[in-house]
């Protein structure tokens, strides 16, 4: 079965966190993307937990399968020079180069922009680099958490009277990152067939990641003080995540106006509530805050947290479960809209992917296949679509040059 | 050419839509923000900014035009479908029957408009039993499973700033209504993009789904992360100082974390003792108090971006936690002139840059924010029936 990109080819480079989750709604919607991958420098995220059954091995890891549905993977030894041809050729057979690799890296292997534009004239090639290509940090380190810091993303996370604790994940690796370079990407590709010239994009996962907290670099342009909020509204209240019957079990509440504020009473049996003056305004209610988050908090208390927020959804008042992950393997709407999807992968059997967060109505994107083992389709690329011949292809893996 | 030029948007998108859009709009197309009368309530929401104006909506709404016009008012309502006809992308981001109130609803557009995108952003999509329940940034992250993996054990789950579920869904909205266009422009069929925001924040739970699936485990929030000595936040001067001295498996320049210490006076020895090495003493108690008593002892007399710029120097991975203040002095992104002054109300006003820089055998395609439409209902629609570039034209 095809798809909207099907015919797009992408010599995909990049690996870990970001770049993966570029390539991949390409490749759900039709794109024939080709890792390129190494046997000796393996891709970290392989090695990453978690693994089927807890057992770890390069085709076992959830986190990797997760972000690399529908691609196909090459091995290819970048170092050695029939490798590095091997590549090229595949870039001159490639719309799309994309890496994530530290700067200068494609450069030194022979594969940079110039030489991929020598073989394939109209290319669009994409580095995902930290900091950028250029500047004085361009050179720097940075694990973990490390753009989300230096963006200013992780200092505005968390509770205004603790230190900053950030999303809990490596946000910017599996949102602004990756998306917004398919949309530079996407964007690109539609600009060539216009024009019939490609073009370079570089995605600094700096600068990117600012873009998540545009608003306020805004503010603090302009002088205004932007700090950590909690689970504060700056008009809004109740407006707050609340605790309710069982383990680690929380609603989250949001009260806009006195009409839901009226109806959160109701469906609390809190009467006494809209007796109170300081409440019965949404100034009033904003200001004192702390002391309703107080008095919801003990009506909440013995309370089921997906029964409640239904009750008070049912009331126009926006109300939902903390759902953890187990949770939301049973969410009835992600359910119900085939929001998981269950892919029979060749060594860790059948495994839960994330399906596409949106449907194309006259061009759906599928999940095709899962993840592919580490060079499972070497050869497929380099005598099928490369047109090497079957004994060089045996001969080079031997060498442990492909394969 | 800019790379989305010749393409026209209609935005009736409220806060959770409003992202892709500027994204269109800093690469070229036309994006008319349609505001109801007395203008969009995201003009208002804090933060403010001197002139009056939302930082939220400044920054969302650069690049666009306004209309005002009431969608429930029967000549306005055919205005709406005339600026349709000569679009491209419709972008909404209400639930089903809101956008059947309004005769928007993805049957009658699509019936209606044949060679039309509509990018139907919603809470949880067009379909299934919790299409029009009320949601805010708040209950999304929670139905969407982020909210869960954020914050301190011993505190409630904690949302991150800025109404991310608006950037998580905007980005993958983006993604989308573009392989959408890819296929307008080659067979000149619109479609319908149904995009819910509860699936596009469970998409961006790392691997927590699959933790539960391969090995039973449910990942709950850790605060800042795993806790490690020599990895995490430490306190320094004036903030905090992100360090990864270790992340699991072997410690990473922990020799150069020695001699740092060392060349500042910091007796500190007893960190090159063999169990330093290993993983399971590191994430002992005594050793992340040891460890964080002699780091932070140290970074007291020092600044967060010292302590970046000869960390990194030594090779090791720290990074300042930057303040909003913080990235607008960063020598990194003033080096690379990453910040655009955008006119509004007669000042200049500093935008971060575009997510992406794009260049063509040396030229600048010159990607970025435009002007803010200060005024609800400017600049008028004189030139609604430019189209550089009809549908199909070259394609």
């Amino acid at each position: 079965m095809t798809g909207p990109l099907t015919g797009l080819r992408v010599a995909d480079f990049t690996w870990v966190g970001a770049g993966p989750f570029l390539t991949k709604p390409l490749a759900d919607h039709g794109a024939d993307v080709v890792k390129i991958e190494s046997r000796t420098r393996t891709d970290p995220i392989r090695l990453m937990a978690p693994f089927r059954d807890g057992v770890p091995g390069p085709n076992r890891s959830g986190y990797f399968a997760n972000r690399n549905s529908s691609k196909r993977s090459v091995c290819l030894d970048l170092k050695h020079p029939r490798g590095k041809e091997l590549a090229l050729q595949l870039i001159a057979e490639s719309d799309v180069v994309a890496n994530n690799y530290t700067p200068g890296t494609m450069d030194r292997l022979g594969l940079g922009y110039e030489q991929a534009k020598a073989v394939r004239p109209d290319v669009i090639y994409l580095e995902m680099p930290m900091n950028g290509v250029a500047g004085p940090y361009r050179d720097h380190r940075g694990y973990g958490l490390a753009i989300g810091a230096a963006s200013g993303l992780l200092e505005l996370c968390g509770y205004p009277d603790r230190p900053p604790v950030g999303t809990g994940t490596n946000y910017p690796d599996h949102v602004p990152n990756p998306l917004h370079a398919a949309v530079g990407v996407l964007a690109a590709l539609r600009r060539r067939r216009h024009t019939g010239s490609g073009c370079y994009i570089e995605l600094a996962q700096l600068e990117s990641t600012v873009n998540a907290i545009g608003p306020a670099i805004l503010a603090a342009a302009a002088g205004e003080s932007v700090g950590r909020a909690g689970n504060d509204d700056p008009l809004a209240a109740p407006h707050g995540v609340y605790r309710c019957a069982g383990t680690d079990r929380w609603c989250a509440i949001a009260v806009n106006d006195d009409a839901q504020w009226v109806a959160l009473t109701a469906v609390l049996n809190q009467p006494g509530w809209l007796a109170r003056p300081e409440w019965s305004t949404a100034a009033g209610r904003r200001e004192h805050r702390r002391s309703i988050d107080v008095a919801l908090g003990a009506a909440m208390a013995d309370r089921d947290a997906v029964r409640l927020a239904g009750q008070l959804a049912a009331v126009g008042i926006a109300a939902a479960a903390v759902n953890d992950a187990r949770d939301l393997l049973s969410d009835r709407q992600l359910v119900q809209r085939d929001h998981w999807a269950t892919l029979d992968h060749p060594e860790m059997g059948p495994s839960i992917y994330d399906n596409i967060p949106y449907r194309l109505s006259g061009t759906p994107g599928r999940l095709r296949s899962p993840a592919p083992l580490l060079g499972a389709d070497s050869r497929a690329v380099c005598v099928g679509l490369l047109g090497l011949p079957e004994s060089e292809y045996d001969q080079l893996a031997s060498e442990g040059v492909v394969g | 050419m800019k790379p989305l030029r010749g393409i026209r948007v209609i935005d009736l998108s409220d806060w959770l839509g409003a992202y892709p859009g500027r994204l269109f709009a800093d690469l070229g197309a036309e994006v008319i923000r349609v505001e109801p009368p007395g203008g969009s309530a995201r003009r208002f929401t804090p933060p403010l900014l001197a002139d009056g104006i939302s930082a939220g909506f400044a920054f969302t709404e650069a690049g666009k035009s306004s209309v005002m016009l009431d969608v429930t008012d029967p000549a306005d309502a055919g205005q709406i479908h005339r600026l349709l006809a000569s679009a491209q992308v419709l972008v909404t981001s209400q639930g089903p029957a809101i956008l059947a109130a309004g005769g928007l609803d993805t049957e009658t557009t699509s019936t209606r408009y044949p060679g039309l995108i509509h990018l139907a952003i919603s809470p949880f999509g067009q379909t299934g039993p919790d299409a029009d329940r009320p949601a805010t940034d708040l209950t999304l992250l929670a139905a969407g499973g982020l909210l869960a993996l954020g914050g301190d054990p011993d505190r409630e789950p904690v949302r991150p700033w800025g109404e991310q579920s608006s950037v998580i869904v905007g980005v993958h909205a983006a993604t989308a209504a573009l392989i959408a266009l890819l296929v307008l422009e080659s067979t000149g069929c619109g479609q319908v993009v149904d995009v819910s925001a509860q699936e596009a924040i469970a998409h961006s739970t790392e691997n927590a789904v699959q933790y539960f699936d391969l090995e039973d485990v449910v990942r709950r929030r850790a605060g800042a992360g795993p806790v490690e000595a020599g990895t995490g936040l430490f306190q320094c001067l004036d903030g905090w100082v992100y360090l990864v001295g270790g992340l699991g498996g072997r410690p990473l320049a922990w020799e150069a974390i020695i001699e740092w210490l060392e060349s500042s006076g910091v007796v500190a020895d007893p960190l090159r003792e063999p169990r330093w090495q290993e993983r399971d003493f590191r994430c002992s108690t005594p050793a992340v108090e040891q460890f964080r008593a002699l780091f932070e002892g140290f970074a007291a007399g020092r600044t967060k971006r010292e302590l970046h710029e000869e960390g990194q120097r030594r090779g090791i991975s720290i990074a300042a936690v930057a303040t909003a203040t913080d990235v607008l002095d960063s020598p990194q992104l003033v080096d690379r002139d990453f910040f655009r002054d955008v006119e509004i109300g007669g000042r200049a006003l500093r935008f971060p840059g575009s997510p992406y820089r794009m260049t063509d055998s040396a030229a600048d395609l010159r990607i970025g924010p435009g002007p803010i439409p200060m005024q609800i209902g400017t600049p008028s629609l004189r030139n609604a029936s430019a189209h550089p570039l009809p549908v199909g034209a070259t394609a």
